[in-house]
C-alpha cells in the first residue's frame, strides 16, 4: 500500500471491536475495496460520541479513515441500512462470521468477492432465510477466495467426474479420492458424491447433504485455523446445551 | 530523576484506574503525598475495605457487605419481578427511572463470542436457579441494545421460557422528546420494524 492516503466513502462492515484507552475504540473493520483494516475510532466510547452506537457489527456502513501505519485513523462513518438488524440466533452465526474473517483474512488484502459474499450472507440471515446454506456458501466462497482452493467437482487423483452414489474420502490439500477400502490415514472426511455435487450446485435440501456439508467444512476450516479453536462455536455449542 | 519504588508503586496502581495515563497518574500520586495526606489515608482505608468487605450477594449478583443485600430483602419491592441488567451502573440507571419495583439480577457481563465470553463465564446456571425461585412471574430482560446485549437477552429468553416464565424485554425506539428530524437513521428504523398497534 501507498503511504499517507485517504480514502472516503469505502463500503464497509465492522468485525470486532477493541477497547482502547478510556474513550476510544479499535474497530476490526472488512471493507470493499481494501480487505481488512484495524481503524482507530477516536473518542468513540464517549458519552455523546456520534459514533456510539454506529460502530456497530452486522450493519452496512460507509467509512472514511487516513494513515499510514499499521492502525489508520477512521474519520468518518456513517449509516448506510437497508438491512434489519440481526436477532437471536442469527447473531451467534454472523458472530461466527465475523470469526472467521478475523481469524483467516489477512489485513490489508482486498477481497471483493468475499466482501459481497459476506455482505449477501448477512442479509440472508437477517431476513430469516435458512442459515445452512448462506454458511455453507459463505465457506466455500472463504476458502476459495482465500486461495484455499477448494475442489468439489474431480476425483482428485484420476480427475473422473463424481458420481452421486460413490462414497469419497476428502483429503485436506487435494480434494475427494475415491474409497477403495480402509487404510487412508489423511482421509478427514467420508463422504456421498451427491454431497459434492449438490454443495456445487448450492442446493441443501438433502438433510444427508446438510450434515455431510458441515462436517466437511467443519474439518476444512480448523485445518487452515491450524488448531486456533473458534470462540464463537463453542459458546454456540454450550447455548445449546442448556 | 530516580523515584523511591513506593512512589513508583503508587503511580502505578493508579494507572489501573480507567482513564489514567502516566502523567494524569504522577499527579494524582503527588497531589496524595503532597496536599491531601489525610485523603490519601482515607482512600487506602476505603480501598481495603471494600476489597475485604464486598462480594457478591447471593441473590441478585451485585456487591454487598452481606450474604444478601438491603435491596434484595426489602419488603416494598415486588419479588414476582426479575430485571437483568448487565453491569451494576446498568441497575442504577433503572434506578434512577423510579419506574420499576421489582428486584434484579445483575449478570456482571454479556455474551461475547468473539471475546470468548459465553454463558459459563456470565454463570447463566446460578441466574436461572434464581429466576425458577417459583416466586419470580416475570423476567424483564433490560441488557443493552447492542448485539452482545441483544444475543444475551435472546439465549435468556429461550432458557427461560423452556422454564416456563414469562419473559419481556425493555422496549426500544426514540428517545423521550426525540425528533425525528434528529434522530440517527438505525435508530428510526428499528423503531419503524419494531412499531406496535396504537390501542
Amino acid at each position: 500500500m501507498s503511504g499517507k492516503q485517504r480514502i472516503d466513502e469505502q463500503r464497509a462492515f465492522v468485525l470486532h471491536l477493541y477497547p482502547y484507552s478510556e474513550t476510544s475504540l479499535v474497530v476490526d473493520v472488512f471493507s470493499r475495496d481494501h480487505g481488512r483494516l484495524a481503524l482507530l475510532a477516536r473518542g468513540a466510547r464517549r458519552p455523546r460520541s456520534a459514533l456510539r452506537g454506529l460502530l456497530m457489527a452486522f450493519q452496512p456502513l460507509e467509512l472514511g479513515w487516513f494513515g499510514a501505519g499499521e492502525v489508520k485513523t477512521l474519520a468518518k462513518a456513517e449509516w448506510i441500512g437497508g438491512m434489519p438488524l440481526l436477532g437471536g440466533r442469527c447473531l451467534l452465526l454472523g458472530y461466527y462470521l465475523n470469526e472467521l474473517l478475523v481469524k483467516m483474512l489477512p489485513r490489508e488484502d482486498p477481497h471483493g468477492v468475499l466482501f459481497d459474499a459476506y455482505s449477501a450472507a448477512l442479509h440472508a440471515l437477517a431476513l430469516g432465510g435458512a442459515d445452512a446454506p448462506e454458511l455453507r456458501r459463505f465457506e466455500k466462497t472463504l476458502l476459495k477466495e482465500l486461495g484455499y482452493g477448494l475442489t468439489l467437482d474431480r476425483e482428485a487423483v484420476t480427475g473422473d467426474q463424481i458420481i452421486a452414489q460413490e462414497q469419497y474420502a476428502f483429503q485436506v490439500e487435494r480434494g475427494p479420492v475415491r474409497k477403495v477400502g480402509a487404510g487412508d490415514t489423511a482421509n478427514i472426511s467420508v463422504l456421498h458424491g451427491k454431497t459434492l455435487l449438490d454443495m456445487i450446485a448450492d442446493d441443501y435440501t438433502d438433510p444427508q447433504t446438510r450434515m455431510e456439508s458441515k462436517m466437511l467444512m467443519r474439518q476444512l476450516i480448523a485445518h487452515h485455523l491450524g488448531g486456533k479453536p473458534l470462540q464463537s462455536r463453542r459458546v454456540f455449542m454450550e447455548l445449546q446445551e442448556l | 530523576m530516580p523515584a523511591s519504588t513506593s512512589l513508583e508503586e503508587l503511580i502505578e496502581a493508579l494507572r489501573g484506574l480507567p482513564g489514567v495515563g502516566p502523567k494524569a497518574a504522577q499527579r494524582m500520586a503527588y497531589h496524595l503525598l503532597q496536599r491531601n495526606r489525610r485523603g490519601a489515608d482515607r482512600l487506602a482505608r476505603a480501598l481495603d475495605s471494600a476489597l475485604h468487605n464486598l462480594h457478591h450477594c447471593n441473590r441478585c449478583n451485585n456487591f454487598t457487605e452481606q450474604e444478601i443485600c438491603e435491596r434484595c430483602l426489602s419488603t416494598r419491592r415486588d419479588p414476582a419481578q426479575l430485571c437483568i441488567v448487565e453491569m451494576p451502573i446498568d441497575l442504577n440507571s433503572m434506578e434512577q427511572t423510579q419506574a420499576y419495583n421489582g428486584l434484579y439480577y445483575v449478570l456482571m457481563g454479556r455474551l461475547s463470542p468473539l471475546d470468548g465470553i459465553g454463558p459459563t463465564e456470565l454463570a447463566f446456571g446460578r441466574l436461572i436457579a434464581r429466576a425458577t425461585d417459583g416466586v419470580v412471574k416475570e423476567v424483564i430482560l433490560a441488557t443493552n441494545f447492542t448485539n452482545e446485549g441483544e444475543a444475551t437477552a435472546h439465549y435468556l429468553s429461550e432458557l427461560l421460557h423452556a422454564r416456563d416464565i414469562k419473559v419481556s424485554r425493555i422496549a426500544r425506539g426514540l428517545p423521550v422528546g426525540g425528533e425525528l428530524e434528529f434522530s440517527d437513521a438505525a435508530t428510526v428504523a428499528q423503531a419503524l420494524r419494531e412499531r406496535r398497534d396504537f390501542d
